[in-house]
């Protein structure tokens, strides 16, 4: 009997919809950040960093870091800012930006 | 060395490190002072841009001479050769666009107009609106930011002593001789050099000869790491708009813009209203910016007088002081007019002529 | 687009609510401006809209109390908002802000209460910049919004209270952590207790974490720091040595196998939007941070502009919530409006602060702490420049943060410069034997976060180009 006890079987969620990442499909509740559906997913590298940084992804988680930058319409946006819903296309930076 | 320098030098931008340079091989001992962090003024903070499309057409020699040491520095500047084009985008752009390059040509810039089409070619993602364009394959850029690293390291190897965080407040005239009262104590000196860019104002105010010095405050934005989308360094027929893409994929984007303040109130304030103008320009002119983001704004000030001609030469009246600053197109020409403020100092036949601070200014 | 206001408060955070609450209430004309989806800053971030039902915790209660009452007060509200640039006008303040639709709008305010809070600051260490790495606070701000674990085998690392929360709450979501690593002693947090002893409840609170994660059997490794974080591709394992009371690792190596690792080395003020208003941060030699300043009363040396809450300096949530307060009537009551901040408010904010003070200490960085930075650690995360070249630079004669910046764009990155700036400065003063006070951090500027060239442009028309004198042939 745990004094902290698991309260996730507690907590509701829209249902999970789709979006499209990187080509590939992931499951995200609507209305959720989408760094926290891909975190879920296991997709953690995001993206690679400019110079020979390597594998990047979600850091601050709050909009600062920019580490965790994802394209949306030819744009790149913090994915920790957008929201998870029905028919989003992401697709990853190129390498190194 | 500190104690008995033959000359000092205040001012530790382009202007100010390259005459020390040549004061040096001549053989004198200056002693340089800067009130921040060597080259972080305007030669530190400026677009980098290195066009002979935008130069005065009288200075087209030195900014020549200027640009050949541009390109002798090197890596070291980050020093790049592209190519670059001004653009028009209506006929009174176009008509002024053709009368001012032309006689650029003429002055020894190669020069030339290119079709829409023939620009097309060579930079497909410019906006579609272009009506008149010029091409000068000498134009590039340098780094701007690695100007205070390239001196620094210059005036080591020379073994020219420095005091970067050294701030002048007062220059006493001895007669002969000066005595400045600095941030970092007191020097004695026979000669000065006021090289002093925007803070050139009130120096010449304290030795009684003042100079009609006015700083204008350009403005420069870097966006993200962008796909390649340019080539070559981009004009305006207006001076509204320079962007050039470095290597490693950031936009630089100048045209003047003006932000606001003065030089000694420290750095200048960004306008919001000036940045906004500013990009949107640079996005009707190359619309795939639109998907782009700015990351940091910042000002630099820009020294002029009224006829926008350098100052260069001695200081009227007064034995020992020089003044060397002022030139617009100062980033280009910097270099080489530095080393004509030294031969002219040493006491040699500089080999373009100078030009006198004494000079009555006619308004331009 | 321009909206006008008396008071503009820039943060909705439990300081920046709280300052438009009692300004509102005060009878002024306010516009609470925030670039999150909702009131509630960190501590009390709200659920994201994905949350149907959730068991709540007091932060939830806090920030759901907050936001009904921002949104019974019909204050003028954006929120998903980005201030990019604040400026002086002829009467107050313009804001330059980003709205969540993406269109260009601006703000003209008489005076302008900032409420910026706060950030993590991360020692850079081996590591850190892998996928599976984040900051505690971040690991925080995830869990409070989408009520998502970072994982099964979570190292927990760092220092103060926050690396109990996040262990706890990542069990409460049903996550797992694999040990919990402070260089904090239970000797450091003994000093603690008297100001712990005046918050009886935060303080039962936390030893049920404790106690829960020494019955399950959590290791808590106390005096000890991660050292190395390690994976291909993603965090897979740590190094953990223990830590001498400087900080400074002396211990043979430990190997943790992980899934993912929070960690952070206390909080930081966001300065930024002080720094481009013209307040200039002063080095708070007590905290180890550089600070802009602000009176209790949430005045600063600047008249008609006010600072509040963590901006200011850490002092956690409730001492937050009164300096918001304070901050809002005393801007309200000089433009007129409401009889301004009372004695005894001004009492309670200062016996609040004692308690975020103490907590703080707890993260004051230790000699030891930089060690941890290898030379070859990217300090710069945006554009990977390691300890040795930033000191390479260093010894070739930068001798400014803003020196080094402009020889190997240390800062010059996306995040401009808020995760290395501090990490770069203490490299430079230890460099050339400074104290940090006096390498003060590279002048901010705009914009405050990156703005899209689409949104800067709006509806721009050739013909609105200002006609510009030609420059001299």
């Amino acid at each position: 009997m745990r004094l902290v006890r698991d309260q996730s079987h507690l907590i509701r969620r829209r249902p999970a919809i789709r979006f499209t990442f990187d080509g590939g499909m992931v499951e995200g509740h609507e209305g959720e950040s989408v760094a926290a559906a891909l975190w879920r997913a296991g997709l953690l590298g995001l993206r690679q960093a400019p110079d020979r940084g390597g594998p990047r992804g979600l850091f601050c988680c709050m909009g600062l870091c920019q580490e965790c930058v994802v394209r949306l319409d030819g744009h790149l946006v913090e994915s920790c800012r957008l929201t998870v819903s029905e028919g989003l296309i992401l697709s990853r930076t190129e390498q190194g930006l | 060395m500190t104690s008995n320098p033959d000359i000092i030098v205040i001012g530790g931008g382009i202007m100010g490190a390259s005459t020390a340079l040549r004061l040096a091989e001549g053989g004198m001992h200056p002693l340089l002072l800067e009130r921040g962090d060597i080259g972080q003024g305007a030669s530190g903070v400026n677009a980098g841009t290195l066009s002979l499309q935008i130069k005065r057409v009288a200075l087209m020699d030195y900014a020549l001479r200027g640009y050949d040491l541009w390109r002798s520095m090197g890596a070291a500047v980050g020093f790049h050769c592209t190519g670059g084009y001004t653009l028009a985008f209506t006929p009174d752009e176009a008509e002024m666009l053709e009368t001012r390059q032309r006689l650029k040509r003429e002055a020894g810039a190669p020069i030339r107009f290119v079709t829409p089409a023939e620009l097309r070619i060579a930079e497909p993602l410019l906006s579609d609106k272009v009506v008149a364009a010029s091409h000068c394959p000498l134009d590039g850029y340098a780094n701007s930011s690695l100007t205070g690293q390239y001196f620094r390291t210059r005036l080591k190897q020379a073994a020219i002593p420095y005091r970067e965080a050294c701030a002048v407040e007062i220059i006493h005239r001895d007669d002969p001789g000066f005595t400045l009262q600095t941030t970092q104590g007191r020097f004695q000196t026979p000669r000065i050099l006021l090289a002093a860019g925007g803070w050139l104002a009130p120096m010449t105010d304290m030795l009684g000869t003042p100079l009609p010095v006015h700083a204008r405050i350009n403005t420069v934005t870097v966006t993200e790491r962008l796909p390649r989308l340019t080539t070559t360094v981009i004009g305006h027929a207006t001076g509204l708009l320079t962007m050039k893409q470095k290597p490693n994929g950031t936009m630089l984007i100048g045209g003047g813009w003006q932000g606001q303040g003065t030089p000694w109130e420290g750095r200048g304030r960004v306008s919001a209203e000036s940045v906004i103008g500013n990009l949107a320009l640079a996005r009707f002119v190359l619309p795939a910016l639109g998907t782009a983001r700015a990351l940091r704004s910042w000002t630099g000030f820009e020294a002029h007088v009224p006829d926008f001609y350098p100052l260069a030469g001695a200081l009227p009246s007064i034995e020992g002081a020089f003044v060397l600053g002022c030139v617009r197109g100062g980033y280009t020409i910097g270099p080489y007019i530095g080393r004509l403020m030294g031969d002219f100092i040493l006491g040699r036949e500089p080999e373009l002529p100078l030009f006198d601070p004494g000079r009555r200014f006619e308004e331009n | 687009m321009s909206t006008e206001a008396d008071i503009a408060i820039l943060g909705a955070g439990p300081a920046g609510a709280n300052a438009a609450l009692a300004a509102d209430q005060a009878g002024a004309r306010v516009l609470l401006v925030d670039d999150q989806p909702g009131p509630g800053g960190q501590v009390w971030r709200g659920k994201s809209a994905a949350i149907l039902e959730a068991p709540p915790t007091p932060e939830s209660r806090s920030g759901d109390a907050l936001r009904r009452a921002i949104a019974a007060s019909g204050m003028g509200h954006l929120s998903d908002s980005r201030v990019w640039t604040i400026e002086r006008g002829d009467a107050g303040w313009h804001l330059h802000l980003a709205d969540g639709a993406g269109q260009r709008r601006r703000i003209n305010t008489r005076s302008l209460i900032l409420a910026p809070g706060a950030r993590e600051y991360v020692q850079p260490l081996p590591g850190w910049t892998l996928p599976g790495c984040i900051g505690l606070a971040g690991a925080t701000a995830m869990m409070k919004r989408d009520l998502l674990p970072a994982g099964k085998r979570v190292v927990v690392c760092g220092t103060g209270p926050l690396v109990f929360f996040v262990a706890s709450e990542i069990r409460r979501l049903g996550g797992g952590v694999a040990a919990i690593i402070t260089a904090n002693s239970r000797s450091d947090w003994l000093r603690t207790l008297p100001a712990l002893a005046s918050r009886p409840g935060l303080a039962a609170r936390g030893a049920l974490w404790i106690a829960d994660l020494i019955t399950a059997g959590v290791p808590i490794l106390w005096r000890h720091t991660v050292t190395r974080i390690a994976g291909s591709e993603r965090v897979q394992s740590v190094e953990v040595r223990r830590v001498d009371a400087d900080w400074t690792p002396v211990g043979a190596p430990l190997f943790i196998e992980a899934d993912a690792c929070c960690i952070g080395h206390g909080l930081v003020p966001n300065s930024e939007p002080a720094s481009l208003a013209g307040l200039k941060p002063r080095f708070d030699r007590k905290a180890g941070y550089w600070a802009p300043q602000a009176k209790p009363d949430g005045t600063t040396a600047i008249p008609s502009l006010f600072l509040c809450g963590d901006g200011a300096g850490i002092r956690g949530a409730a001492a937050a919530e009164i300096h918001g307060r304070l901050a809002g009537l005393s801007a309200a009551h000089s433009l007129g409006f409401g009889p301004g901040p009372d004695n005894a408010l001004h009492l309670r904010y200062l016996k609040a602060t004692r308690f975020g003070a103490a907590m703080e200490t707890l993260s004051h960085p230790r000699p030891g702490l930089a060690a941890l930075t290898t030379p070859e650690t990217p300090v710069c995360r945006c554009e990977n420049i390691s300890r040795l070249a930033l000191e390479t630079e260093i010894a070739s004669g930068a001798a400014s943060v803003m020196a080094v910046k402009s020889g190997i764009r240390a800062g010059m990155g996306a995040c401009g410069g808020r995760f290395c700036g501090t990490a770069v400065a203490r490299i430079l003063a230890a460099a050339n034997g400074r104290s940090e006070s006096e390498v003060p951090p590279a002048t901010a500027r705009p914009p405050l976060c990156p703005v899209s060239i689409a949104t800067l442009a709006g509806d721009f028309r050739y013909e609105d180009l200002p006609i510009r004198k030609p420059a001299p042939l």
